[in-house]
Formats: structure tokens, sequence, C-alpha cells
């Protein structure tokens, strides 16, 4: 049987030594007990208030005792689950455990068919939860586009439906007004069968950003406390950018991440103490010739490797950032620039990848084709991750002296029990001799990964239940149907 | 004895040294007298101060703009030669007043209202002001009226408008209108810029001009100067 990896062990890449984490650790502690953070919303400083930290309220400055850092870290739970909607695509957070998602949040769509981009729109978006739903290497569906025709005081609620509409695999999403946070939790609650249920199952969770270097917005510290408050799981990421908003070394912007991620961390900690919440990195080096954030650079790998033992040092589940490219088309670079950061990631131990399908162009542009490529790349990825396993099943001494000198292995029992779980199945690649290839119309990745796209969005059926539906629809205001 | 004071003046813009601490690009520059020490030795020699700013320290920033152009210099190098030059602008300044020598153009640039992104607006800056230019930074995430107050208070010659996010680069659209509105459209010069800004965009809201990066933007602001 062919087999769909999630959740795997991972970590068997360790780019920082056990001595550099300590030394990251303890610079960390430093920088938040002498340097400190801004914290720009008048809520949050109440809140670190309670516990004793020193404020500097003129400058809006927290400094917090390592001691207190630390028992804050050690309130959050190590592990949870971010539930689907349906059980089996259910994501246990923790450990070293891999998976994978999308990420975004893109305001533009490429269409590789007709060379070109346009803005995205709501429709965009429920196609691609389609999409993902029936891509088995893409275990979470992470709001990935910006629904440009919409107002902000609409983009909330109808992100989220089209999510959970569309897919039966978890959704996360960032979050843009309070009152949004509030309509979707409610609807959520809706789907999830009551207010117990969805804290019980969260079939749905939210990110809220600090700002690198040092710094609580208002909104979004803001928005941490609400959802904080409502025990929904939450992610606290941080970009911190090598040589723009963090030192231009990797050592550096793996020390910042580290503490911008830690103060959404304790915030929420304090907010309400064992709130799930994911120590989140979105940390990349940019284009010191005019400042772009990168999206496809080696370091960003690097960085979220690191940042990923720092997570498993701390005992958080961990929010890495990779899978994506600068490039504009679905070339070489696309293709490269998304393997090698998932893959570092992936073999880093890194629980959730966010960005890992879809995205290219500095994450600002998704296409849907390149979810599929994607897709495969993680299928690859996940296969590595899941390292040699050797016993006296695998290793086969019996059979190799049954078969002996000069015979072969292929009419043996042990390769067909072995060789669809052994050996990653493509379901894309192609592995054509040239005559085939040119037999079946001769087609690129892409071309291919263009009827997949049309395969599976027409095959879909998931839909919530009808009674659910018009349940949300009658009680969440501003769903566009 | 001028010519080779005013030639390491200029090397040293190029290597962006601001004093004799400062590594500069090339080994073995730490110790070695940079562009403030350079330039109190030339005002001591008595060189004369347009020619300073002329020989030494515009021709330096010219070879800066052009190794960023030829991608040899990337923004930290291309920003620590503009400080070096901006601190040499500070030791001329008293002495061009005595001289009667005007700054080049009074500037207002300002990050608009709901943007926290204001690297690129702070390049800009340092690079007008290297170039002679007296700038005002209003800061960032600044409203609409606060923008316009400060263009009727100080009457500058320019307005120089940054944004990062296309959700705020509206409010640009928004200023130019409320110029229009304070009837004082017509006495500032509007340049706009930010990674979503585009020329097509500068035109389509009534701006006077774009800069695509901050060397652009003082060549664009030159060439509407003259």
């Amino acid at each position: 049987m062919s087999v769909a990896r999630k959740g795997l062990p991972g970590g068997s890449y360790k780019p920082l030594s056990d001595e550099a984490i300590g030394k990251i650790h303890r610079t960390a502690m430093r920088i938040i007990e002498e340097i400190g953070f801004q914290v720009n919303s008048q809520d949050a400083q109440q809140y670190f208030e309670q516990i004793g930290a020193t404020i500097d309220k003129e400058k809006r400055i927290v400094r917090l005792p390592q001691k207190t850092v630390i028992e804050l870290i050690e309130k959050a739970p190590s592990e949870f689950t971010l539930c689907g909607s349906d059980e089996k695509n259910d994501i246990h957070l923790g450990g070293s455990r891999v998976y994978t998602g999308t990420g975004g949040t893109a305001l533009y769509v490429y269409e590789p068919d007709r060379d070109e981009k346009r803005p995205a729109s709501l429709n965009d978006l429920k196609k691609i939860a389609k999409l993902v739903d029936g891509l088995d290497n893409i275990h979470l569906l992470l709001l990935p586009t910006y629904p440009n025709e919409l107002p902000v005081d609409q983009i909330d609620v109808n992100r989220f439906y089209a999510g959970l509409n569309n897919t039966g695999k978890h959704i996360m999403g960032g979050v843009y007004t309070l009152e949004g946070i509030k309509n979707v939790i409610k609807m959520a609650e809706i789907i999830a069968g009551g207010k117990q249920q969805l804290r019980k199952r969260p079939i749905i969770s939210m990110i809220a950003c600090s700002m690198s270097p040092l710094k609580l917005d208002e909104h979004y510290a803001d928005m941490m406390i609400a959802i904080a408050k409502s025990g929904i799981p939450l992610v606290c990421p941080a970009e911190p950018l090598c040589g723009a908003t963090s030192p231009i070394t990797i050592a550096g912007n793996v020390l910042m991440q580290t503490v911008d991620s830690l103060m959404g961390v304790m915030l929420t900690q304090i907010v309400n103490p064992g709130t799930p919440v994911i120590f989140g990195s979105v940390a990349t080096s940019t284009d010191l010739r005019d400042l772009k954030y990168l999206a496809g650079s080696v370091e960003m790998g690097l960085t979220n490797a690191g940042s990923a033992q720092m997570a498993q040092f701390y005992k958080l589940p961990f929010y890495a950032t990779g899978g994506m490219t600068d490039s504009k088309v679905l070339d070489s670079q696309s293709g490269y620039e998304s393997a090698i950061t998932n893959l570092l990631c992936a073999l880093a131990g890194s629980n959730f990848i966010h960005d890992s399908a879809g995205l290219m162009e500095f994450a600002m542009t998704v296409c849907l084709e390149k979810y599929v490529i994607d897709n495969e790349i993680l299928g690859m990825v996940m296969r590595a991750v899941d390292g040699i396993k050797v016993d006296d099943e695998t290793l086969a001494f019996d059979l190799i002296k049954q078969v002996g000198p000069a015979g072969n292995f292929v009419t043996a029992k042990h390769t067909r029990r072995h060789m669809r779980s052994e050996h990653y199945e493509p379901t894309l690649t192609d592995r054509n001799l040239r005559e085939d290839w040119e037999a079946e119309g001769g087609k690129t990745t892409w071309e291919r990964a263009k009827v997949k796209v049309k395969q599976i969005i027409e095959n879909n059926d998931y839909g919530l239940p009808e009674e659910v539906k018009n349940k949300v629809l009658s009680e969440i205001p501003d769903i566009v149907h | 004895m001028s010519e080779d004071i005013l030639s390491l003046i200029k090397e040293n813009v190029v290597q962006g040294r601001i004093n004799q601490e400062d590594e500069g690009m090339e080994e073995g520059m730490e110790g070695k007298p940079a562009v403030t020490e350079l330039v109190q030795k030339a005002l001591d020699d008595g060189i004369d101060v347009q020619k300073i700013i002329n020989d030494g320290l515009t021709s330096g920033m010219d070879i800066v703009g052009q190794k960023f152009e030829k991608k040899e210099y990337y923004i930290p190098d291309m920003l620590a030669s503009a400080e070096a030059v901006g601190a040499a602008m500070e030791m001329l300044e008293p002495h061009l007043a005595k001289n009667g020598i005007e700054p080049k153009g009074k500037i207002i640039v300002a990050t608009v209202k709901g943007d926290l992104h204001d690297i690129g607006k702070n390049i800009v800056t340092i690079l007008l002001r290297g170039a002679g230019y007296l700038v005002k930074d209003l800061g960032n995430d600044i409203d609409d009226q606060t923008i316009v107050d400060a263009v009727k208070k100080e009457q500058p010659q320019f307005l120089g408008l940054s944004a990062l996010l296309t959700s705020t680069m509206t409010h640009m659209r928004a200023i130019v209108q409320s110029l229009k509105d304070a009837g004082i459209r017509d006495k500032v010069k509007v340049i706009v810029g930010g990674a979503p800004v585009s020329e097509q965009f500068a035109k389509d809201i009534g701006a006077d001009g774009f800069g695509a990066d901050g060397f652009q933007a003082v060549s664009v602001i030159d060439s509407l100067n003259s």
C-alpha cells in the first residue's frame, strides 16, 4: 500500500549544537532582561505589569527577569492537536513531528497558461481549499489569499467560511479585526457543534504577529489577547529579516526570532495560562540591493531549521516557514527553492511547515498548479524525513541467501511487500522514456499539474451539511454566498 | 595639495568611512583619516567649501550610485557612504551660510497612515541629505491631515510620501487631494515611493514624481528642482 506520510519525527538535521542552543537561549534572556521590548497596547502593558515586569511607561519598554520568562514558557502546552473537521486530518503538534500546510497571505494569483497574474478573489480561495483537500501531502489549510473585492470588515468571516465549507482539513488563518475574530469563533462553534466542542476539538486556529525587532504592535497585541482569551489555538510568529530587522548573521536572526516570538508566547500565557500557542518563525533574509523580503533563499531554510531546534529546546510547538520561491513563473528556480527550504525545515523536525505549498514571488502570489507541484515535493521531503529503517526484515539476509549470487529481486514477495512504502510513489513526476513522454503530449511539469488541478477540484464534493450551512448563514453576518 | 585631499575625500565617500575607526570596504583602512577628518583638514587648509562638496562629496556619491546601479554595492554600502556625506554636510553647514550658499531645497518626508515600515523612507532621507537638501522627516504612520498641516507650516518645495503596503498606499491619493482642497497643491511637488508604488500609480493619483529606489528619488527631485 502506498502511504501518505504525516507527523513523522524529524530532527536528524541539527544546524545548532547543544552548546549553540544554550548560548542563543542565554542571549535571548539577556535581551528580555536588559534591553526589553516595546509594547504598544495599553492592555498588553497592563498584563505584563500584573506579573511584575519593569515598565518604562514613556518609552513603552517592558523588561522581565529570566525566571519569569521561563515560568511563562512552561505554562504553555508542549503538545496539542489542531483538529480537522474529519478526525483523520488531525495534526498532533509537538516533539519533532513534521506536518505541512499552505500559507499566505497572498494578494495575487498567477495563471501559468496565460502567463499572467491578477488580484486574488474569494472564489480563488474556495478553489484552493477544494484543491488542498485533495492533496495528501498538504496536511492543513492556512488561508492563503486575501479577497481583494471585500471590505476589511468582511474579510475574516468570509475567509474562514471559504475554508471550512470546502475542506475537512484544519483551518488556520491570519485575522484582521477584533469583530472578525469574534464572528469567526462563533461560526466555528456552530460548525463544531457548540462552545465546548470547539475548545475540545479546535477546527480553527489563528495567527497574530509580533514586529521584529522587539516590538508588539498595538493592533496585533490586542488581537493576541482576544484570541488567547477565547481559548482558540494561536501562532505568534516573528519575521526578522537578516540585515534589515535582525543582525545580518544567521545566529543573530535565530536569536531575534526567538525573542520576538517569545514576546507573544508570554503575553498569551499571562492572559490565559495554558493557551495552546505555537512558537513561530517567518524569518528569512533580504535582498540587500533593495530590501525585498526573500522567500526562496537557502538561508531561510537554515534559520528556520535553527529555530525548530530552539522550539524543541523550549518544548513549544513550532511553526516554520519554508517551501516558497521568488520566481515569477513555474521554472527550475521555483522548484529548487521550494524543495531546498522545505527539506531543511522538515529534516530539522519543524512541527508545522507553513507556506510549504503554492506560494511564489516573495509570498505575494499563489498558483494553483504550484500547489500540485509542491505536493509532490512535500511527498519526497516526507520520505526523506522517514529515514532508513534498519532491521532483519529490511536487511533481508534470508532473502539474499535465497536469491543468491547473480539472481534478482524482481519476483521476490519481499519486494512487493515493501515497494510502495519504502519508496515514494510520484503523483506528478515524469519518469517516462522520451518516446512515451512525447506520445503523451510532451507535457511539462506545470502542464501535468494543470490537469490534476482540474480533476481534483471537479471531483471534490466536500461541503458543510445543509443545516449547519443554513445556521451559519443566518447567524453570522456578511458571508458572501 | 588641494586635489590630493579632495580625491581622498571622494575615495573615502566611496569606501563609506565617516571617521578613522571605520573599516570601509577594503582591508587595512582602519585608523586612516576618513571623510570627517579629511573635510576638517580641507577646511583648515582653506579649501573652498563649494569645491569640497562638488569635487569631494558629490563626485564620491556619483561613483557610489554607479556601483549600486551595477549591483556591486548593496544598500548598507550606499547608506554608509550617504551617512559619511551627511556628516560632512553637517560640518560644512555653518560655512555654507557664511558664504551665502543655500541648501538645494527643502523636503518633507513621511510614511503614510497605517504603515509602520520606515526603512525605505529613512534611506531616501539619508540620500537627500547627502545630496544637499534640507529634509524634515515626520516619521511613520502619519495621518493625512498632519502631513498637509506640515506642508502649510513648513512650505517645502517637495513632499516625499512612502508606503510599503498596498492597503496604505491609497492614502497617497487622499493626501494629493487634500493638498488640492487646501489650495496648496501648486506650492509643493509630491514624490511617491515604496514597494507597491509604480510610475503609473504616481501618474494616476496626480503626483509629480516617482522614485523606484533611493538614488532615483534623488535624481527625480534634482530634475524637478532645476
